[in-house]
């Protein structure tokens, strides 16, 4: 067992948590944070990587729209290295109600919005591919994020000022002393030892998972978990985000993002965060819907599809999930329930993480006692190291260019996203990553077009070869190159969780060469047969039903 | 006008295309690229789940399941078709090695086990099985370089040391000759056809070698001569050399596919690269002409005679699409394909059963000859060869190769002599 004190708790590895960190770090408060799984690993990793310029939100959700609008400006100057200026635009399609449009502008301008309109000519100038038979378009602030990136560089700077990051420690427990809230036990799911957490203040930043965490201290919060599916397209279709100009619906946006271009989304209830699968009619919603925008697009090769779950706090009746409010909301457990010690952060966006992590440490300090102001919007996130060149915000061509100056095309080990040996090697050293996944939010890797094909194998040796060669705790039966197996094939069967609701046409045709490779060249099946539980992935990290997500078969 | 042509390039189609050469056809052979051969490990696996005589098992197979691709080229049909590859191989100075008495067990880059029925002679020294069953002779070293990033010696070593036989990983340091930017496995293999290189390597092989009486390299020893490279690295090592297959592009595939290209040409064929085959056209239950897509144009091609061997999933002659349709590309015949995209994945990745899509392709009756859903031919004058069959998943079933050896073979048979 060990015991870790810090002044403040963080739970929760998403945007929201990773913000929290930083801001209480750079007030020189002690905190800590646990995430279940690595960084990201909740809703943060798993949506479309839209920055919102606000203009989604500025009919039915005034306050959002505003938020995003100002966050938007921030999160230009603070983490330019993980944004692209994409620009955006609202088209109406002629499946639109152009009545909307006023109501649009009206609101663009009532929230801070900025938006102009451009010519349609001008607007297909710009994409090609987008309908012609658009009627009219705005163009907005709108832009894509790497959300990987970005928490990794806000987790990066609260480290350096002093803060703790526990991932794979998993609550199980919160212990009260009365009506306050004291510490938390955790479980490390790597090695299944127990972690005492003694704390004066908690801040419950787990998303979709709030209602779970609230719970153990007794307290209830009603998060309704909205189930988002996105398919990601083989190519950039377009290099602007384009929405439907009209009230948010299944599929009414695409973002270009990286190498990809991704259809959202659906919005789905489901009862729990941590069961769900995607269905074949979200698939073809985004497709047929993608097709009002992009004509054709539903021709096109399909990389992968996923799903994310959204933090919607539900604190009234609302008939229709779509109708939840897309602002935040902070729950003062001590003035709300009379449980001292803990606040919770639900619902908001990705592109407020900020504000809203602004907003809690505030609350915090305040019951602290602590004067320190926020710093968060002034001081810039640190580009993670031995990567000058990625100042600046991301553009396109950018990782190609780097690889051109340094002549390093010889050691790249994911040709679709451009990772070299160099940066598998630090994901692999820094000694953060459980698992070959891990390497991909950290990297990229295998999240291009052949998902894996070529990169698995070559990530799973150099783990082999960096790697200690202690044997994990539950000891898996062929030591430590059994482990680089396990790995790969935990690897192999995320992909194909992913692949399988899109796999036809020339992605099918992609993993069938996939089994050429793992089935016929390298013979993955015939080596000695792995334990049960590692035929799940469960080996990899742990068997824990909180994080079980990742391991159940959509 | 040529009186044959075949549709596709990968191991089945070219195959046909040598038995109708043999026969005395000058076979003109269509594909969109260069087959899939260059994918996969360049040995001819006949039935991986044979656990003693491969002969035996495929005389059970074609008992119990005569829907198989292996019952239409009947067990004559193997045997004559391993027998004209193995002299096609052997004229060329690859010989491939190996019997259908059993399988070897051949060492993945993964260090994993693979049977093989019959492989080239330069992957020979790799027969797990040499030295005893219990694997007691000394250490195998396997090596790499850390320039070719499709091959890793250490994780292949340890996972065989876990298997019970010793191994050892080491990376060889690039000869200065050879700087490069960027480093693929055919640049490996041209780098291999230079004596001045091996020189360098065989050096350095002696040093690493230890007691290792045999050392795995990858298979990219050269392109022109691999043989000659294997002994001249044997002579400079001291060791016995032996190829393990690396990832795609595959370099002992790509040997394969131009000895068969050399062959059919100077028989009298040839082969039209980068002309996939969109469509054909017919009349009174034969097929008179194909189409194909040219870099300006479609081209018109009429024969009497047609063998299809376009492949399943992975070859491109079966195609899907979202809405769950699938279809055969080349001549749009019917397919044998799972119902709705539902039923086509089983959810684990590695499931033994294999994913049930891969098991689409065209039904035929024992002469190879196409079958609609009532069970009628569809064109009396076209054969189909290899994964384009349906009632199997080659990759699953280990038979990748000697199914489209065989079939192919008995395919161009049929054609040159009973249709």
């Amino acid at each position: 067992m060990r015991t870790i004190d810090t002044d403040v708790l963080v739970i929760g590895g998403g945007a929201t948590g990773v913000g929290v960190l930083r801001d209480l770090a750079l007030r020189g408060i002690r905190a800590a944070l646990v995430e279940k799984g690595d960084l990201t690993h909740g809703t943060t990793g798993r949506y479309h990587g839209l920055l919102h310029s606000g203009g989604r939100y500025v009919v039915k959700d005034k306050q959002s729209a505003s938020e995003c609008a100002v966050e938007n400006e921030i999160l230009r100057r603070i983490m330019p290295h993980c944004l692209e200026d994409t620009g955006g635009f609202f088209v109406v399609t002629p499946a639109d109600d152009e009545a909307y449009v006023p109501l649009f502008l009206k609101g663009c301008q009532e929230t801070g919005v900025s938006v102009h309109e451009i010519a349609v000519r001008e607007a297909l100038r710009r994409e090609p591919l987008l309908n012609p038979r658009i009627s009219r378009a705005f163009e907005v602030r709108d832009g894509s994020a790497d959300s990987f990136l970005a928490t990794h560089s806000n987790a990066e700077d609260a480290v350096r000022h002093g803060a703790q990051v526990l991932t794979y420690h998993v609550v199980t427990g919160l212990e009260r002393t009365g009506d306050r809230v004291t510490g938390a036990v955790c479980e490390d799911m790597r090695s299944g030892e127990t972690v005492h957490i003694h704390t004066s203040y908690i801040v419950n930043a787990a998303g979709a998972w709030a209602g779970k965490i609230a719970e153990l201290a007794g307290v209830k919060v009603t998060v309704v978990p909205g189930k988002g599916t996105m398919v990601a397209m083989n190519h950039r279709v377009l290099n602007t985000v384009v929405n439907r100009c009209k009230p948010p619906a299944d599929g009414d946006i695409i973002v270009p993002i990286h190498t990809v271009a991704v259809i959202g989304t659906t919005d789905v209830h489901v009862p729990d965060p941590d069961v769900f699968g995607i269905e074949a009619w979200e698939v073809e919603r985004m497709l047929s819907e993608g097709e009002q925008l992009v004509p054709g697009i539903s021709k096109a090769r399909v990389l992968r599809a996923w799903a994310g779950v959204r933090p919607l706090y539900k604190d009234q009746d609302v008939a229709d999930d779509r109708d939840i409010p897309r602002t935040y909301k902070l729950l003062d457990h001590e003035a709300r329930d009379g449980v001292k010690g803990m606040i919770s952060m639900v619902g908001g966006k990705w592109t407020t993480y900020r504000m809203m992590a602004q907003e809690a440490t505030d609350a915090v300090a305040a019951k602290l006692g602590i004067q320190a102001e926020c710093r968060t919007h002034l001081e810039p996130l640190p580009i993670p190291a031995g990567a000058e060149r990625k100042a600046g915000l991301y553009w396109l061509g950018k990782p190609l260019a780097a690889i051109e100056a340094d002549s390093s095309y010889g050691h790249l080990i994911c040709e679709c996203e451009l990772v070299t040996r160099e940066r598998v090697v630090d994901a692999i050293t820094s000694g953060k990553a459980a698992n070959i996944d891990d390497i991909r939010r950290d990297t990229r890797l295998g999240m291009g077009p052949c998902q894996g094909g070529f990169c698995t194998y070559r990530a799973a040796a150099l783990w082999h070869e960096l790697k200690p060669a202690t044997p994990p705790a539950n000891d898996p039966p062929h030591g430590h190159a059994g482990n680089s197996v396990a790995l790969l094939r935990h690897f192999l069967q995320e992909r194909w969780k992913g692949l399988t609701v899109i796999a036809w046409g020339d992605q099918l045709r992609q993993a069938r060469l996939d089994e050429i490779i793992y089935l016929d060249t390298l013979g993955l099946d015939l080596l000695p047969a792995p334990a049960p539980a590692e035929q799940n992935g469960a080996e990899m990290v742990t068997a824990h039903p909180a994080i079980a997500t990742e391991y159940h078969a959509a | 006008m040529r009186d044959t042509i075949v549709i596709g390039a990968g191991l089945s189609g070219l195959m046909g295309a040598l038995a109708l050469a043999d026969a005395g056809r000058r076979p003109l052979v269509l594909a969109k690229g260069q087959g899939a051969m260059q994918w996969a490990a360049g040995t001819i696996d006949v039935w991986g789940a044979a656990n003693g005589s491969l002969r035996a098992a495929l005389g059970e197979l074609i008992t119990t399941d005569p829907g198989h691709p292996y019952a239409r080229a009947g067990a004559a049909g193997v045997e004559a078709a391993i027998d004209r590859f193995r002299a096609l191989m052997e004229s060329a100075r690859y010989p491939y090695v190996g019997s259908l008495e059993r399988n070897v067990l051949l060492p993945t880059a993964l260090g994993a086990l693979r049977p093989a029925a019959f492989f080239p002679a330069t992957m020979a020294a790799g027969d797990m099985r040499l030295g005893g069953a219990a694997h007691a002779g000394p250490p195998l070293l396997l090596a790499g370089f850390h320039e070719l990033r499709d091959f890793f010696p250490p994780m292949a070593a340890e996972n065989l040391t876990g298997q019970g036989i010793p191994a050892r990983g080491v990376y060889l340091t690039l000869p200065p000759i050879a700087r490069r930017l960027d480093f693929n496995t055919r640049v490996f293999a041209q780098l291999f056809d230079d004596p001045a290189f091996r020189e360098d390597v065989g050096r350095q092989l002696r040093a690493a070698r230890g007691d290792a009486t045999r050392i795995g390299l990858p298979a990219v020893l050269g392109l022109r001569d691999p043989l000659g490279a294997v002994a001249h690295l044997q002579a400079l090592s001291g060791a016995q050399i032996f190829e393990i297959p690396t990832l795609p592009p595959s370099v002992p595939g790509m040997r394969l596919f131009t000895i068969f290209r050399e062959a059919i040409v100077k028989a009298g064929g040839r082969l039209q690269i980068g002309a996939e085959v969109l469509r054909g056209e017919g009349a009174d239950g034969a097929l008179t002409a194909v189409y194909s897509a040219a870099a300006a144009r479609e081209q018109t091609h009429r024969a009497n005679l047609f063998l299809l061997a376009t492949g399943g999933v992975a070859g491109g002659g079966v195609r899907t699409d979202h809405t769950g349709s699938t279809w055969e590309t080349a001549l749009g015949l019917p397919l044998q394909a799972p119902g709705g995209r539902g039923e086509w994945f089983a959810p684990r990745f590695l499931n033994e059963a294999g994913h049930p899509i891969y098991r689409a392709g065209i039904a035929t009756n024992p002469q190879l000859q196409p079958l609609d859903a009532a069970g009628a031919v569809v064109y009396r004058n076209v054969a189909v060869s290899g994964a384009a069959l349906a009632g199997s998943d080659p990759i699953r079933e280990r038979c990748y190769s000697g199914m489209a050896l065989a079939t192919g073979w008995r395919a161009g048979q049929i054609l040159s002599s009973e249709l």
